[in-house]
């Protein structure tokens, strides 16, 4: 099944156009790894399919469902919000700055959605929160705040907050970007392990060793569009773009 | 020293000062949320509503509403019906009291919710939630702490400014006081009502200072 399927999608702000028609399938189970330099509109890719933001032209589809579609900059569809709700649920995002919320205990963080969103009973929210929680090996952490935490915790505890909403699709933003160098090991060691459980993956990350152990596949976007995509051998090791070899020889 | 009559008297002042300090407080941070909701509205009548309820209120004299409340409803009444009626002063001092708060406190809240990092609105709508539960769980609760300083200072300014009562008929605690200053000839009252306005101010301090501390446990 098609999880996430993106036509001709493009997006402005403005007069500035960041996505310039974009098309992407990703089947269930898939890893898919983005890279590409900042303002190659990655993160922006990412973020309308959630809704975060609403796409200028072109169709979204999740799991084979519409989630957005408009033309011309006009006519957006009007999708009823409980659909758009469940769809995006069904999308878990992890954001570079990980936005644990800084007022709730780390338990608290991971219950939330489930309780208010999806109201469900708080002993099983907390069950299954806790179950999380040493999935990303944090349990002992449960009633901390986050401002305790180092950016490696903070991030695997965004990580099981979004997967406590039972999504069907991962969506990574950096997530790796903003921690200190000896704690990206962990995060990419708890996103290896959610791969290898078959989870279907968005990655945008600038870490090319991991998208070349994990990726199914690997995207080079560059300037809006999807520049060159294929196997991680493909991309990362004989990549036939000329951008995406200027790209690899710099931050290689 | 005071008579047993001028005792009871700068205590029922007192009481008049705080009644309505408290209940302008309580108020303004109620509706103040209400109207800085509509600020941040995108809705463009709620906007507006709330553009220009602050604008009102926050840009003519707190004595001035106070007499517009006390003084031009009933003739305004008047007017238009042909029926007198007076407004107890004590609920027209809590009216325009909260009224006048409200707009200071909206200003104050708005500024702590925009203050939150545009990040945790991000996290809340991509686990789902709507703007609505996104504001009630996550970002408001976030502002308290940052909301407890302005609120002491914004009650402290209040509890001063009740002393504006006497012009509508009431005996707050400076009205008193001047009263038996002017009976007797005496300075020393001023000095008694100075030695309560501090000692209400200074509790007000104390309390705000351990509730801040306490409402920014989560923070290192």
């Amino acid at each position: 099944m098609s999880m996430v399927k993106l036509v001709n999608v493009r997006k402005s702000f403005g007069d500035l156009e960041v996505l310039k028609g974009v098309n992407l399938e990703v089947q269930q189970g898939e890893v898919v790894c983005i890279i590409g330099a900042s303002g190659s509109g990655k993160s922006t890719m990412l973020r309308c399919l959630n809704h975060l933001e609403r796409i200028s032209d072109g169709e979204i589809y999740i799991e084979d469902v519409l989630s957005d579609k408009r033309a011309n900059n006009k006519d957006q569809i009007k999708i009823d919000p409980v659909t758009v709700q469940s769809l995006c649920t069904d999308l878990g995002m992890v954001f570079q700055n990980f936005n644990l919320f800084p007022h709730l205990t780390v338990l608290d963080n991971v219950t939330i959605a489930p309780l208010i969103v999806k109201k469900e009973d708080k002993k099983v929210a907390e069950t299954r929160a806790l179950d999380l929680l040493s999935m990303v090996g944090l349990s002992q952490k449960k009633d901390e705040y986050p401002s305790r935490l180092s950016g490696g915790q903070q991030q695997r505890v965004a990580i099981a907050r979004a997967l406590a909403m039972d999504p069907k699709i991962m969506m990574f933003d950096e997530p790796t970007s903003a921690l200190d160098p000896e704690l990206v090991g962990e995060v990419l060691a708890t996103m290896r392990q959610l791969a290898e459980k078959g989870m279907t993956m968005l990655i945008v990350t600038h870490e090319i060793g991991f998208a070349r152990e994990v990726a199914d596949r690997v995207i080079f976007m560059d300037g809006g569009v999807i520049c060159e995509e294929g196997t991680p051998e493909e991309v990362l090791l004989n990549p036939k773009e000329e951008r995406t070899k200027s790209f690899l020889n710099k931050i290689l | 020293m005071l008579t047993e009559i001028q005792l009871w008297a700068i205590f029922n002042g007192t009481i008049v000062t705080l009644q309505i300090a408290i209940v302008a407080i309580v108020f303004g941070a109620v509706f103040g949320v209400v109207v800085a909701l509509g600020r941040l509205s995108k809705n463009k009548v709620a906007n507006a509503l709330s553009w220009f309820y602050i604008w009102f209120f926050r840009g003519t004299p707190l004595l001035l509403q106070l007499f517009m409340i006390f003084y031009a409803i009933p003739i305004i009444y008047l007017d238009a019906t042909g029926i007198t009626f007076e407004i107890n002063p004590m609920i027209a001092a809590f009216v325009a009291f909260s009224l006048n708060a409200t707009a200071y406190l909206a200003e104050i809240i708005r500024a702590a919710i925009e203050s939150i990092d545009g990040g945790q609105m991000e996290a809340a709508k991509a686990l789902g939630m709507s703007y609505r539960q996104a504001m009630t769980k996550i970002i408001i609760p976030q502002t308290y702490k940052r909301l407890v300083a302005p609120l002491g200072n914004e009650l402290i300014m209040l509890l001063k400014d009740t002393s504006l009562v006497s012009t509508i008929a009431l005996f707050d605690l400076l009205r008193t006081t001047k009263t038996m200053a002017s009976a007797t000839g005496s300075w020393i009252y001023y000095i008694y009502a100075a030695a309560i306005y501090l000692f209400l101010t200074t509790i007000i301090q104390v309390v705000f200072d351990k509730m801040e501390k306490k409402l920014g446990i989560y923070e290192r």
